[in-house]
Protein backbone atom coordinates (compact mmCIF):
# COMPACT_ATOMS: atom_id res chain seq x y z
CA UNK A 1 0.00 0.00 0.00
CA UNK A 2 1.38 3.34 -1.18
CA UNK A 3 -0.17 6.46 0.71
CA UNK A 4 1.48 9.95 -0.81
CA UNK A 5 -0.48 11.62 1.83
CA UNK A 6 1.48 10.92 4.89
CA UNK A 7 3.41 14.45 5.24
CA UNK A 8 0.94 17.00 5.28
CA UNK A 9 2.03 20.02 3.25
CA UNK A 10 3.17 22.73 4.77
CA UNK A 11 0.89 25.70 6.64
CA UNK A 12 -2.21 23.50 6.49
CA UNK A 13 -2.48 24.02 2.39
CA UNK A 14 -3.98 21.52 0.10
CA UNK A 15 -0.94 21.59 -2.14
CA UNK A 16 2.78 20.49 -1.74
CA UNK A 17 5.18 23.01 -3.55
CA UNK A 18 9.09 22.02 -4.36
CA UNK A 19 11.76 23.69 -6.18
CA UNK A 20 13.79 21.53 -8.52
CA UNK A 21 17.53 22.44 -9.31
CA UNK A 22 19.70 20.51 -11.60
CA UNK A 23 23.23 20.75 -13.16
CA UNK A 24 24.52 17.37 -13.98
CA UNK A 25 25.43 18.05 -17.38
CA UNK A 26 26.12 21.54 -19.60
CA UNK A 27 22.37 22.20 -18.75
CA UNK A 28 21.13 24.46 -15.53
CA UNK A 29 18.02 24.01 -14.57
CA UNK A 30 15.42 25.40 -11.75
CA UNK A 31 11.58 24.32 -11.82
CA UNK A 32 8.76 24.71 -9.50
CA UNK A 33 6.00 22.38 -9.70
CA UNK A 34 2.60 22.09 -7.71
CA UNK A 35 1.02 18.97 -6.55
CA UNK A 36 -2.62 18.86 -4.97
CA UNK A 37 -3.39 16.48 -1.98
CA UNK A 38 -5.34 13.77 -3.42
CA UNK A 39 -7.93 11.30 -2.28
CA UNK A 40 -6.91 8.62 -4.98
CA UNK A 41 -3.39 9.08 -3.42
CA UNK A 42 -4.35 7.77 -0.37
CA UNK A 43 -3.91 3.87 -1.20
CA UNK A 44 -3.17 2.29 -4.70
CA UNK A 45 -0.36 2.49 -7.10
CA UNK A 46 -1.30 6.39 -8.49
CA UNK A 47 1.84 8.24 -8.62
CA UNK A 48 2.04 8.66 -12.35
CA UNK A 49 -1.11 10.99 -11.69
CA UNK A 50 -0.50 13.33 -9.29
CA UNK A 51 -2.23 16.36 -11.26
CA UNK A 52 0.93 18.28 -11.54
CA UNK A 53 0.99 21.83 -11.96
CA UNK A 54 4.45 23.36 -13.65
CA UNK A 55 4.68 26.93 -11.90
CA UNK A 56 7.96 27.71 -13.50
CA UNK A 57 10.71 25.77 -15.75
CA UNK A 58 13.30 27.90 -16.65
CA UNK A 59 16.51 26.87 -17.54
CA UNK A 60 19.84 28.41 -19.62
CA UNK A 61 22.37 26.17 -21.45
CA UNK A 62 25.97 26.12 -21.92
CA UNK A 63 26.67 26.30 -25.05
CA UNK A 64 30.52 25.63 -26.73
CA UNK A 65 31.81 27.11 -30.14
CA UNK A 66 31.21 24.78 -32.78
CA UNK A 67 33.96 21.16 -32.55
CA UNK A 68 33.88 21.58 -28.45
CA UNK A 69 32.59 20.36 -26.07
CA UNK A 70 32.01 21.15 -22.29
CA UNK A 71 34.68 20.43 -20.11
CA UNK A 72 33.76 20.19 -16.26
CA UNK A 73 35.39 22.91 -15.32
CA UNK A 74 34.04 25.79 -17.65
CA UNK A 75 30.42 24.13 -17.36
CA UNK A 76 30.71 24.68 -13.51
CA UNK A 77 31.86 27.91 -13.80
CA UNK A 78 28.58 28.50 -15.50
CA UNK A 79 26.82 26.95 -13.20
CA UNK A 80 27.91 29.44 -10.78
CA UNK A 81 27.51 32.34 -12.41
CA UNK A 82 23.86 31.80 -13.31
CA UNK A 83 22.34 30.03 -10.44
CA UNK A 84 21.00 32.65 -8.31
CA UNK A 85 19.89 34.21 -11.06
CA UNK A 86 17.91 31.45 -12.61
CA UNK A 87 16.73 30.46 -9.31
CA UNK A 88 15.50 34.13 -8.48
CA UNK A 89 13.56 34.00 -12.21
CA UNK A 90 12.15 30.35 -11.34
CA UNK A 91 10.39 31.68 -8.14
CA UNK A 92 9.45 35.22 -9.92
CA UNK A 93 7.81 33.24 -12.55
CA UNK A 94 5.72 30.84 -10.38
CA UNK A 95 4.85 33.81 -8.68
CA UNK A 96 5.71 32.69 -4.83
CA UNK A 97 5.63 35.81 -2.94
CA UNK A 98 7.31 33.97 0.18
CA UNK A 99 9.95 30.97 -0.76
CA UNK A 100 10.09 30.44 3.17
CA UNK A 101 6.57 29.91 3.96
CA UNK A 102 5.46 28.40 0.16
CA UNK A 103 8.04 25.71 -0.88
CA UNK A 104 7.57 22.29 1.04
CA UNK A 105 10.98 20.88 -0.17
CA UNK A 106 13.82 21.63 -1.92
CA UNK A 107 15.41 19.13 -4.53
CA UNK A 108 18.52 18.56 -6.40
CA UNK A 109 20.47 16.69 -8.28
CA UNK A 110 22.88 14.15 -6.10
CA UNK A 111 23.97 12.38 -9.68
CA UNK A 112 25.10 10.82 -11.83
CA UNK A 113 26.92 13.62 -14.02
CA UNK A 114 29.75 15.62 -14.09
CA UNK A 115 31.53 16.55 -10.54
CA UNK A 116 32.45 20.19 -10.70
CA UNK A 117 28.80 21.32 -12.15
CA UNK A 118 26.79 18.67 -9.78
CA UNK A 119 29.05 20.57 -7.35
CA UNK A 120 28.27 24.28 -7.65
CA UNK A 121 24.52 23.51 -8.42
CA UNK A 122 24.44 22.00 -4.28
CA UNK A 123 25.93 24.56 -3.04
CA UNK A 124 23.38 26.72 -3.71
CA UNK A 125 20.86 24.09 -2.59
CA UNK A 126 22.17 23.78 0.87
CA UNK A 127 22.49 27.69 0.87
CA UNK A 128 18.72 28.43 0.43
CA UNK A 129 17.68 25.01 2.21
CA UNK A 130 19.50 26.78 5.41
CA UNK A 131 18.64 30.02 4.78
CA UNK A 132 14.70 29.56 4.50
CA UNK A 133 14.62 26.83 6.78
CA UNK A 134 12.85 24.21 3.91
CA UNK A 135 14.15 20.59 3.66
CA UNK A 136 16.09 19.45 1.02
CA UNK A 137 16.39 15.75 -1.14
CA UNK A 138 18.99 14.41 -3.45
CA UNK A 139 17.33 12.35 -6.31
CA UNK A 140 18.86 10.77 -8.83
CA UNK A 141 19.02 12.19 -12.66
CA UNK A 142 17.39 9.16 -14.48
CA UNK A 143 14.58 8.59 -11.94
CA UNK A 144 13.73 12.02 -12.67
CA UNK A 145 13.62 11.85 -15.82
CA UNK A 146 11.56 8.66 -15.30
CA UNK A 147 9.65 10.16 -13.11
CA UNK A 148 9.03 13.21 -15.50
CA UNK A 149 8.26 11.38 -18.28
CA UNK A 150 5.29 9.59 -16.40
CA UNK A 151 3.77 12.59 -15.13
CA UNK A 152 3.04 14.13 -18.17
CA UNK A 153 2.27 11.44 -20.51
CA UNK A 154 0.37 8.95 -17.66
CA UNK A 155 1.96 6.22 -18.68
CA UNK A 156 1.28 3.19 -15.88
CA UNK A 157 3.89 0.70 -16.46
CA UNK A 158 6.21 1.07 -19.61
CA UNK A 159 9.67 0.24 -20.51
CA UNK A 160 11.47 3.08 -20.29
CA UNK A 161 13.82 3.59 -22.60
CA UNK A 162 16.34 6.62 -21.24
CA UNK A 163 18.85 8.43 -23.84
CA UNK A 164 20.98 11.59 -23.50
CA UNK A 165 24.25 12.87 -23.63
CA UNK A 166 25.62 11.08 -20.17
CA UNK A 167 23.43 7.48 -20.43
CA UNK A 168 21.88 4.97 -22.40
CA UNK A 169 19.39 2.52 -20.77
CA UNK A 170 16.32 0.18 -21.29
CA UNK A 171 15.29 0.64 -17.76
CA UNK A 172 11.57 -1.45 -16.46
CA UNK A 173 9.62 -1.10 -13.08
CA UNK A 174 9.99 -4.30 -10.91
CA UNK A 175 9.75 -4.34 -6.99
CA UNK A 176 10.37 -0.76 -6.38
CA UNK A 177 13.72 -0.54 -8.08
CA UNK A 178 13.89 0.56 -11.88
CA UNK A 179 15.78 -2.18 -13.00
CA UNK A 180 18.21 -1.47 -16.10
CA UNK A 181 17.98 -4.27 -18.47
CA UNK A 182 20.32 -2.88 -21.04
CA UNK A 183 22.49 -0.39 -21.75
CA UNK A 184 25.87 0.75 -23.72
CA UNK A 185 29.26 -0.71 -23.09
CA UNK A 186 30.95 2.77 -23.92
CA UNK A 187 29.96 5.73 -24.69
CA UNK A 188 26.18 7.25 -24.52
CA UNK A 189 24.28 7.67 -27.79
CA UNK A 190 24.50 11.47 -26.97
CA UNK A 191 27.87 11.65 -26.97
CA UNK A 192 28.52 9.36 -29.84
CA UNK A 193 26.18 12.11 -31.59
CA UNK A 194 27.83 15.20 -30.24
CA UNK A 195 31.04 13.74 -31.04
CA UNK A 196 30.17 13.25 -34.50
CA UNK A 197 28.70 16.75 -34.34
CA UNK A 198 31.84 18.17 -33.42
CA UNK A 199 33.82 16.49 -36.12
CA UNK A 200 31.45 18.63 -38.21
CA UNK A 201 32.18 21.46 -36.78
CA UNK A 202 28.44 22.29 -36.70
CA UNK A 203 27.39 24.43 -33.82
CA UNK A 204 26.19 23.22 -30.62
CA UNK A 205 23.22 25.11 -30.36
CA UNK A 206 20.42 24.77 -29.86
CA UNK A 207 21.99 21.34 -28.72
CA UNK A 208 24.09 19.43 -31.86
CA UNK A 209 21.96 16.53 -31.75
CA UNK A 210 18.86 18.47 -32.99
CA UNK A 211 21.45 20.05 -35.73
CA UNK A 212 22.46 16.48 -36.72
CA UNK A 213 18.63 15.96 -37.25
CA UNK A 214 17.77 19.14 -38.67
CA UNK A 215 20.80 18.03 -41.46
CA UNK A 216 19.78 14.01 -41.71
CA UNK A 217 15.86 15.45 -42.83
CA UNK A 218 17.93 16.97 -45.61
CA UNK A 219 19.37 13.86 -47.18
CA UNK A 220 18.55 13.27 -50.54
CA UNK A 221 19.20 9.44 -50.42
CA UNK A 222 17.62 8.40 -47.84
CA UNK A 223 16.95 4.68 -49.89
CA UNK A 224 20.62 4.37 -49.89
CA UNK A 225 22.21 3.69 -46.21
CA UNK A 226 26.23 4.15 -45.78
CA UNK A 227 27.30 1.06 -44.20
CA UNK A 228 28.02 1.19 -40.26
CA UNK A 229 28.61 -1.28 -38.01
CA UNK A 230 26.13 -2.33 -36.26
CA UNK A 231 26.72 -3.65 -32.52
CA UNK A 232 23.67 -4.75 -30.46
CA UNK A 233 25.07 -7.42 -27.93
CA UNK A 234 22.08 -8.81 -25.83
CA UNK A 235 21.18 -6.34 -24.36
CA UNK A 236 23.60 -3.87 -24.52
CA UNK A 237 24.96 -1.67 -27.47
CA UNK A 238 28.21 -0.56 -28.16
CA UNK A 239 28.92 2.96 -29.91
CA UNK A 240 32.31 3.81 -29.71
CA UNK A 241 33.48 1.73 -33.01
CA UNK A 242 30.51 3.25 -34.86
CA UNK A 243 31.36 6.86 -33.89
CA UNK A 244 34.77 5.99 -34.79
CA UNK A 245 34.25 4.51 -38.49
CA UNK A 246 32.09 7.49 -39.32
CA UNK A 247 33.86 10.07 -37.95
CA UNK A 248 36.85 8.80 -40.04
CA UNK A 249 34.13 8.86 -43.28
CA UNK A 250 33.79 12.48 -42.45
CA UNK A 251 37.40 13.26 -42.53
CA UNK A 252 37.93 11.67 -45.84
CA UNK A 253 35.08 13.50 -47.11
CA UNK A 254 36.52 16.70 -45.46
CA UNK A 255 39.52 16.05 -47.12
CA UNK A 256 38.63 14.97 -50.61
CA UNK A 257 40.23 11.27 -50.10
CA UNK A 258 38.98 10.32 -53.45
CA UNK A 259 41.11 6.73 -52.75
CA UNK A 260 37.96 6.18 -50.62
CA UNK A 261 34.88 3.92 -52.69
CA UNK A 262 32.46 4.98 -50.48
CA UNK A 263 32.73 8.31 -50.57
CA UNK A 264 34.43 8.82 -54.61
CA UNK A 265 33.38 7.18 -57.69
CA UNK A 266 36.43 5.85 -58.38
CA UNK A 267 36.11 6.59 -62.19
CA UNK A 268 34.69 9.94 -62.73
CA UNK A 269 36.06 11.20 -58.98
CA UNK A 270 32.57 12.55 -58.33
CA UNK A 271 31.25 12.86 -54.56
CA UNK A 272 28.66 9.78 -53.49
CA UNK A 273 28.25 10.94 -50.22
CA UNK A 274 26.97 14.20 -48.73
CA UNK A 275 27.77 15.32 -45.19
CA UNK A 276 23.54 14.65 -44.71
CA UNK A 277 24.08 11.42 -45.50
CA UNK A 278 26.33 10.46 -43.09
CA UNK A 279 23.94 12.00 -40.26
CA UNK A 280 21.25 10.46 -41.81
CA UNK A 281 22.92 6.71 -41.83
CA UNK A 282 24.44 7.63 -38.43
CA UNK A 283 20.69 8.63 -37.07
CA UNK A 284 19.05 5.41 -38.49
CA UNK A 285 21.80 3.03 -37.47
CA UNK A 286 21.43 4.05 -34.18
CA UNK A 287 17.62 4.76 -33.51
CA UNK A 288 17.75 0.92 -35.27
CA UNK A 289 19.98 -0.66 -32.45
CA UNK A 290 18.30 1.20 -29.58
CA UNK A 291 14.59 0.14 -31.12
CA UNK A 292 16.06 -3.53 -31.24
CA UNK A 293 16.63 -3.59 -27.47
CA UNK A 294 13.53 -1.58 -26.48
CA UNK A 295 11.57 -4.36 -28.18
CA UNK A 296 13.00 -7.20 -26.72
CA UNK A 297 12.55 -5.73 -22.85
CA UNK A 298 9.14 -5.15 -23.91
CA UNK A 299 8.81 -8.71 -24.54
CA UNK A 300 10.46 -9.43 -21.88
CA UNK A 301 8.43 -7.88 -19.20
CA UNK A 302 4.78 -8.10 -21.24
CA UNK A 303 4.59 -4.34 -21.34
CA UNK A 304 3.13 -2.54 -24.38
CA UNK A 305 4.28 0.82 -23.94
CA UNK A 306 7.18 2.68 -24.29
CA UNK A 307 8.23 6.02 -22.70
CA UNK A 308 11.27 7.81 -24.27
CA UNK A 309 13.34 10.32 -21.95
CA UNK A 310 16.46 12.11 -21.76
CA UNK A 311 17.87 14.66 -24.25
CA UNK A 312 17.83 12.29 -27.59
CA UNK A 313 14.51 11.59 -26.57
CA UNK A 314 13.31 14.51 -28.36
CA UNK A 315 14.74 13.76 -31.76
CA UNK A 316 11.55 13.17 -34.15
CA UNK A 317 13.22 10.55 -35.81
CA UNK A 318 13.58 8.33 -33.25
CA UNK A 319 10.19 8.51 -31.80
CA UNK A 320 9.18 7.70 -35.59
CA UNK A 321 10.84 4.63 -35.40
CA UNK A 322 9.53 3.61 -31.81
CA UNK A 323 5.95 4.23 -32.83
CA UNK A 324 6.49 2.52 -36.15
CA UNK A 325 7.95 -0.74 -33.67
CA UNK A 326 4.96 -0.43 -31.28
CA UNK A 327 2.15 -0.32 -33.96
CA UNK A 328 3.29 -3.43 -35.39
CA UNK A 329 3.02 -5.22 -31.52
CA UNK A 330 -0.21 -5.54 -30.64
CA UNK A 331 -1.55 -2.59 -28.39
CA UNK A 332 1.53 -0.69 -28.11
CA UNK A 333 1.63 2.72 -27.88
CA UNK A 334 5.18 5.58 -27.46
CA UNK A 335 5.33 8.01 -25.04
CA UNK A 336 7.66 10.68 -25.37
CA UNK A 337 7.76 14.29 -24.14
CA UNK A 338 9.26 17.22 -25.93
CA UNK A 339 12.10 19.55 -25.42
CA UNK A 340 10.54 21.31 -22.45
CA UNK A 341 10.72 18.15 -20.47
CA UNK A 342 13.06 15.32 -22.34
CA UNK A 343 15.88 17.78 -22.07
CA UNK A 344 17.78 18.26 -18.72
CA UNK A 345 15.45 20.72 -16.46
CA UNK A 346 14.87 21.36 -13.34
CA UNK A 347 10.85 20.59 -12.88
CA UNK A 348 11.96 16.79 -13.44
CA UNK A 349 13.72 17.03 -10.53
CA UNK A 350 11.21 18.52 -8.34
CA UNK A 351 8.68 16.05 -9.55
CA UNK A 352 10.66 12.90 -8.39
CA UNK A 353 12.02 14.83 -5.52
CA UNK A 354 8.25 16.08 -4.20
CA UNK A 355 7.38 12.40 -4.46
CA UNK A 356 10.03 11.24 -2.78
CA UNK A 357 9.28 13.78 0.17
CA UNK A 358 5.87 13.22 0.18
CA UNK A 359 6.45 9.38 1.27
CA UNK A 360 9.12 10.88 4.44
CA UNK A 361 12.30 10.87 2.29
CA UNK A 362 13.96 13.71 3.90
CA UNK A 363 17.55 14.43 4.43
CA UNK A 364 18.86 15.05 7.66
CA UNK A 365 22.08 15.39 7.77
CA UNK A 366 23.95 17.76 5.18
CA UNK A 367 26.80 14.90 5.21
CA UNK A 368 24.13 13.06 2.74
CA UNK A 369 23.58 15.83 0.16
CA UNK A 370 27.06 15.32 -1.32
CA UNK A 371 26.97 14.43 -4.56
CA UNK A 372 28.51 11.67 -6.64
CA UNK A 373 29.46 10.98 -10.37
CA UNK A 374 28.06 7.33 -10.23
CA UNK A 375 24.50 7.06 -9.04
CA UNK A 376 22.99 4.08 -11.11
CA UNK A 377 19.39 4.36 -11.58
CA UNK A 378 18.91 1.28 -9.75
CA UNK A 379 20.23 2.03 -6.40
CA UNK A 380 17.31 4.12 -5.90
CA UNK A 381 14.60 2.40 -3.43
CA UNK A 382 10.88 3.64 -5.56
CA UNK A 383 8.65 3.72 -2.38
CA UNK A 384 6.38 5.63 -4.14
CA UNK A 385 5.00 2.70 -6.62
CA UNK A 386 3.87 -0.81 -5.50
CA UNK B 1 55.82 15.40 3.24
CA UNK B 2 54.45 17.60 5.60
CA UNK B 3 51.32 20.06 5.16
CA UNK B 4 53.82 22.86 6.17
CA UNK B 5 51.91 25.11 3.38
CA UNK B 6 49.53 27.05 4.83
CA UNK B 7 46.69 29.73 4.81
CA UNK B 8 44.09 31.05 6.69
CA UNK B 9 41.45 33.39 5.21
CA UNK B 10 38.61 35.17 7.34
CA UNK B 11 35.79 36.56 6.26
CA UNK B 12 33.48 38.77 7.82
CA UNK B 13 29.66 38.33 7.18
CA UNK B 14 26.88 40.57 8.00
CA UNK B 15 26.24 38.41 11.16
CA UNK B 16 26.98 35.18 13.00
CA UNK B 17 23.65 33.42 10.98
CA UNK B 18 25.11 34.04 8.04
CA UNK B 19 28.90 33.23 8.81
CA UNK B 20 27.34 29.50 10.10
CA UNK B 21 25.49 29.01 7.09
CA UNK B 22 28.69 29.28 5.05
CA UNK B 23 30.42 26.84 7.44
CA UNK B 24 27.57 24.35 6.92
CA UNK B 25 27.44 24.53 3.53
CA UNK B 26 30.50 23.99 3.30
CA UNK B 27 31.83 21.20 5.53
CA UNK B 28 29.77 18.39 4.09
CA UNK B 29 32.55 17.82 0.95
CA UNK B 30 34.55 15.51 0.96
CA UNK B 31 38.59 16.17 0.04
CA UNK B 32 39.80 14.76 -2.63
CA UNK B 33 43.50 14.10 -1.26
CA UNK B 34 43.33 14.61 2.24
CA UNK B 35 46.84 13.29 2.44
CA UNK B 36 47.62 16.37 0.80
CA UNK B 37 45.56 19.44 1.49
CA UNK B 38 43.64 19.67 4.98
CA UNK B 39 40.43 22.43 5.55
CA UNK B 40 38.97 23.26 8.38
CA UNK B 41 35.99 25.31 8.78
CA UNK B 42 34.72 27.40 11.48
CA UNK B 43 32.73 30.96 12.45
CA UNK B 44 33.44 33.12 15.18
CA UNK B 45 30.80 35.42 15.71
CA UNK B 46 30.00 36.68 12.40
CA UNK B 47 33.74 36.27 10.83
CA UNK B 48 33.82 32.76 8.61
CA UNK B 49 36.98 31.29 9.19
CA UNK B 50 38.92 28.82 6.72
CA UNK B 51 42.28 27.33 7.62
CA UNK B 52 44.63 25.14 5.04
CA UNK B 53 47.38 23.05 5.23
CA UNK B 54 48.74 21.51 1.97
CA UNK B 55 51.92 19.47 0.80
CA UNK B 56 52.96 22.95 -1.57
CA UNK B 57 51.85 25.85 -3.26
CA UNK B 58 49.87 25.05 -6.13
CA UNK B 59 47.71 22.25 -4.05
CA UNK B 60 47.11 24.94 -1.99
CA UNK B 61 46.18 27.87 -4.56
CA UNK B 62 43.85 25.24 -6.14
CA UNK B 63 42.16 24.02 -2.90
CA UNK B 64 42.12 27.65 -1.82
CA UNK B 65 40.23 28.77 -5.46
CA UNK B 66 37.61 26.25 -5.03
CA UNK B 67 36.44 27.05 -1.87
CA UNK B 68 36.43 30.97 -2.88
CA UNK B 69 34.61 29.95 -5.74
CA UNK B 70 31.94 28.50 -3.67
CA UNK B 71 31.88 30.98 -1.22
CA UNK B 72 30.88 33.49 -4.06
CA UNK B 73 28.20 31.00 -4.80
CA UNK B 74 27.12 30.84 -0.92
CA UNK B 75 27.26 35.27 -0.72
CA UNK B 76 25.69 35.83 -3.83
CA UNK B 77 22.64 33.56 -2.57
CA UNK B 78 22.30 35.12 0.06
CA UNK B 79 22.29 38.45 -0.83
CA UNK B 80 19.49 37.96 -3.80
CA UNK B 81 17.83 34.98 -2.04
CA UNK B 82 17.55 36.21 2.04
Amino acid sequence: MVNLNTIPPKNNREYYIAIGLEGSANKLGVGVVKHPRLASHQSGDNSHICKAEILSNIRDTYITPPGEGFLPRDTARHHRNWVTRIIKRAIKEAKLTDPKLDIDVICFTKGPGMGAPLHSVVIAARTISLLWDVPLIGVNHCVGHIEMGREITKAENPVVLYVSGGNTQVIAYSENRYRIFGETLDVAIGNCLDRFARTLKISNAPSPGYNIEQLAKQCKNKDRLIQLPYTVKGMDLSMSGILAYIDSLAKDLFKENKKNKLLFDQETGEGLVTVEDLCYSLQENLFAMLVEITERAMAHVNASQVLIVGGVGSNVRLQEMMAQMCRDRANGRVHATDERFCIDNGVMIAQAGLLQYRMGDVIKDLKDTVVTQKFRTDEVYVSWRE
Amino acid sequence: MNLDHTLKLEIPFEDAKQANIAVDVLKPDPILRPQDFQVSYKARDNVFVAEFESIDDRVLRVGVSNVIDSLKTIIETMDELS
